[in-house]
Order: structure tokens, then C-alpha cells, then sequence
């Protein structure tokens, strides 16, 4: 499979290169070419390997691994065979990518198609980092960011590696935003929905989810009349939905990270998003919260009709008017 | 052997960052969204106007 196709690097064995041969000898720019003698499918990684300078089977792993998230890795593959030339004398795949090149309008549709893919790739690795710090992995996230800079450092005085520097601008880009948001994942993902109806039946340390969206209905609950409930609720990423009935005093902290918090009509956007509903008041029944979202919504809804399946995104009944809500708060925390 | 200013630049910057994210993630400092921003656009920005001044001829013998 890996035959020894000359190189950029290896002495010419042959009075010329072949036709699209990159050579230093010729003192133009380097090409990026698809290899023709290392190649498992049509010489892309092959010939990246040999552009960068690095074994080819770590793009070959890249690729395969990109297909895992979302076929990227595929298509870019597939563009890459399209639109970048062979090394030896073009095969079909090369000529259906000359016929397009043909076409000035496939041409750019390709160009920009790369564009995006890379910027995609880079997205993507940006959030690899940020699920590697919510998880808890931050300090080898930080220690691979660390070796990729001692990397970028060392190949300086060996001619620069600046292609490096995209990849690990993003990974440090996403693992510094997780770790400055204190971007917590541990806990599930997914779609978690509670409507305890016993104070016994709320967990001592509340209800915590890494991902997802999170509805806490404590509108079946006995509330009584002197009913005082602590809850803690904890999401990493997404939205926290809390409902209680508008007679229920919301009281306590809660904290945003990044996004918007709706705290008993009170509405708030931004980064480190603070609120403390219900400051001092000692009526009953009364909600006592802790609420914590690292990024995303966090909802506190003090209504007896709202619907937990109304997301809250966009228009809709609590975005247009909050005032219900402040009013019922201020009523039921004798604040108003 | 040529030597490349801007991938020396980028990778003491990269590694600064990768640095400030080790004592996050340790608990050595905390370091809050609004200061992580201003390293993070300051480290991309250093990396920026670098590359773009010295280019593609930035590296010597």
C-alpha cells in the first residue's frame, strides 16, 4: 500500500519529476497534491501527510474519526478527491474534478464548501474541548493545549508548523470558555421531567442534569399554607424549567453563567447572571432556590396554567409579558 | 534551517492559554468569563496582527 513515491523532501531519483510532481529544486511554492503510490482510497491523506509533513495515517484516523461526528470528515474527503490534483497522471476522479473546475461556478462552490468545512471542523473541535472541560476533564485538556504550544514553539526554529495554530486557537477557545462558565456536563443529557408531589420525594441534593432540557413541576405538590421547600437544581448546558403556583413566594439565588435567566417575570440576559427573587421575605408557602445553569435558560415560572412544554424560545405568552408573574411574586412575598 | 517568528509567537500565546485553563480547571484562580474573553481575543489577536506583518516571508534563514 505505501510504496516510496518521491517526496517533497527525498532526493529526485529521476532526471525529472513527474508532471505534477512538487519539487523544492523548482523553487515554487509547495503544491498540495493526492499521492498516487500512498493511498488507501484516492491519496488524500497520503498527500497531506507528505504537504505537512506528518505520517498520513494520523489524517487517516482524522477522517475516520470526523465520520463519527456528523460525516464531515466524508464530505471533506470527498471534496478534497474532487478538487485536488493527483501527483502522477490524473485518474477519473481527477478528471470529473477538471470537467467541474471546468465550470467557474462548481469551482467556487467547492471553495466555498471547503471554507465551511474547515470553519466546521474547527466548531466542532471547539466543542470537543468545552464537553472535555464539562466533564471534568479540564486539566488534560489544558495539559494537551499546553504540549500543542511547546509543539508550535519547537517547530519554529524547523521552518514553522501554522497550520497548527487554527486547531489549537480552537481548542483553547472552547476549553477556556468551559472552564471560565464553569460548564458542568456531569449529570446526563437529555430530556429530564419531575413533578414530585411530596416535599419527601425531592432528592436531598436536588435535581442536576449536564445536558438537556430540565422541567421541575412542583405544582402537585401540598403546599399548605406555613410550607417552606429548598431546592437545588443544577444544569450544565440547556434549559431549567421550575413551576410553581402563583400563591408560592420565590425566594433564594439564582445563577446564570451564560444566556438569560426568567426568574418569577423578573427577565435578565448576559454573562454571570445573578438574581435573588423574594430578598428577605419570610412569607408562606415559599420556595426556597438554589438554581445554577452554566449556559442556557434558566426559567423560574410562578404560574398555575403555563404549559411545560411551551419551550419559551422565541415569541410566546411569557415573552411577551412578564407583568403576571412580577405581580403574583410581589403578592405571594408580600413585597408588593 | 529557517526559523518562524509567528509559530513561536502563537505557540507561547497558545500554551499561555493553555496554561491559565491548567490553574481554572486546578482551582489555583478563577478566572471569570469577562477575563477569559479579554485573554482569549488578546491572544488571537497578537496571533492576527503578527501573522499578517510578517506573512508569508516572515521566516528567516
Amino acid at each position: 500500500m505505501n510504496d516510496d513515491t518521491p517526496t517533497i523532501e527525498g532526493p529526485p531519483e529521476q532526471e525529472g519529476p513527474p508532471p505534477n510532481e512538487p519539487s523544492e529544486s523548482s523553487g515554487g511554492p509547495r503544491r498540495l497534491l493526492r499521492s498516487s503510490g500512498d493511498r488507501v482510497i484516492a491519496g488524500v491523506a497520503g498527500g497531506l501527510g507528505r504537504y505537512f509533513g506528518i505520517d498520513p495515517v494520523v489524517f487517516r484516523i482524522g477522517f475516520a474519526l470526523s465520520i463519527l461526528f456528523g460525516g464531515l470528515g466524508a464530505l471533506a474527503y470527498l471534496l478534497l478527491a474532487v478538487f485536488v490534483p493527483t501527483d502522477a497522471d490524473p485518474d477519473a476522479v481527477q478528471r470529473f474534478g477538471s470537467r467541474l473546475r471546468g465550470a467557474g461556478f462548481w469551482r467556487t462552490v467547492g471553495l466555498i464548501a471547503i471554507g465551511v468545512l474547515v470553519l466546521a471542523g474547527l466548531c466542532t473541535l471547539a466543542g470537543m474541548a468545552a464537553f472535555a472541560v464539562g466533564l471534568g476533564w479540564g486539566v488534560p485538556t489544558a495539559i494537551v493545549i499546553i504540549a500543542i504550544g511547546g509543539l508550535l514553539i519547537l517547530a519554529a526554529f524547523r521552518g514553522g508548523a501554522r497550520w497548527l495554530i487554527a486547531p489549537a486557537v480552537a481548542l483553547a477557545v472552547g476549553g477556556g470558555v468551559a472552564a471560565a462558565s464553569d460548564l458542568d456536563l456531569r449529570g446526563g443529557v437529555g430530556e429530564r421531567e419531575y413533578h414530585p408531589v411530596s416535599v419527601r420525594s425531592i432528592p436531598e441534593d436536588g435535581y442536576r442534569l449536564g445536558a438537556g432540557r430540565l422541567i421541575v413541576d412542583l405544582r402537585d405538590l401540598d403546599w399548605g399554607k406555613h410550607r417552606v421547600v429548598d431546592l437545588d437544581v443544577s444544569l450544565g448546558m440547556g434549559q431549567a424549567n421550575v413551576f410553581v403556583p402563583k400563591r408560592v413566594c420565590v425566594s433564594g439565588s439564582t445563577h446564570t453563567g451564560v444566556g438569560e435567566s426568567e426568574v418569577a417575570g423578573e427577565r435578565n440576559s448576559g454573562t454571570d447572571v445573578d438574581h435573588s427573587p423574594g430578598v428577605g421575605s419570610v412569607a408562606t408557602p415559599r420556595l426556597d432556590l438554589d438554581a445554577d445553569v452554566d449556559v442556557g435558560q434558566l426559567r423560574v415560572i410562578n404560574s398555575d396554567t403555563a404549559d411545560v412544554d411551551v419551550s419559551g424560545y422565541g415569541p410566546g405568552p411569557f415573552h411577551e409579558d412578564s407583568g403576571p408573574q412580577r405581580a403574583a411574586e410581589a403578592r405571594a412575598c408580600g413585597t408588593g | 534551517m529557517r526559523f518562524d517568528p509567528v509559530s513561536l509567537a502563537s505557540g507561547a500565546a497558545i500554551a499561555a492559554l493553555g496554561a491559565l485553563l491548567l490553574f481554572d480547571s486546578a482551582g489555583t484562580v478563577d478566572v471569570s468569563l469577562g477575563w477569559m474573553a479579554v485573554a482569549l481575543t488578546g491572544a488571537v489577536g497578537a496571533i492576527l496582527v503578527l501573522s499578517g506583518l510578517l506573512g508569508r516571508n516572515g521566516r528567516h534563514d
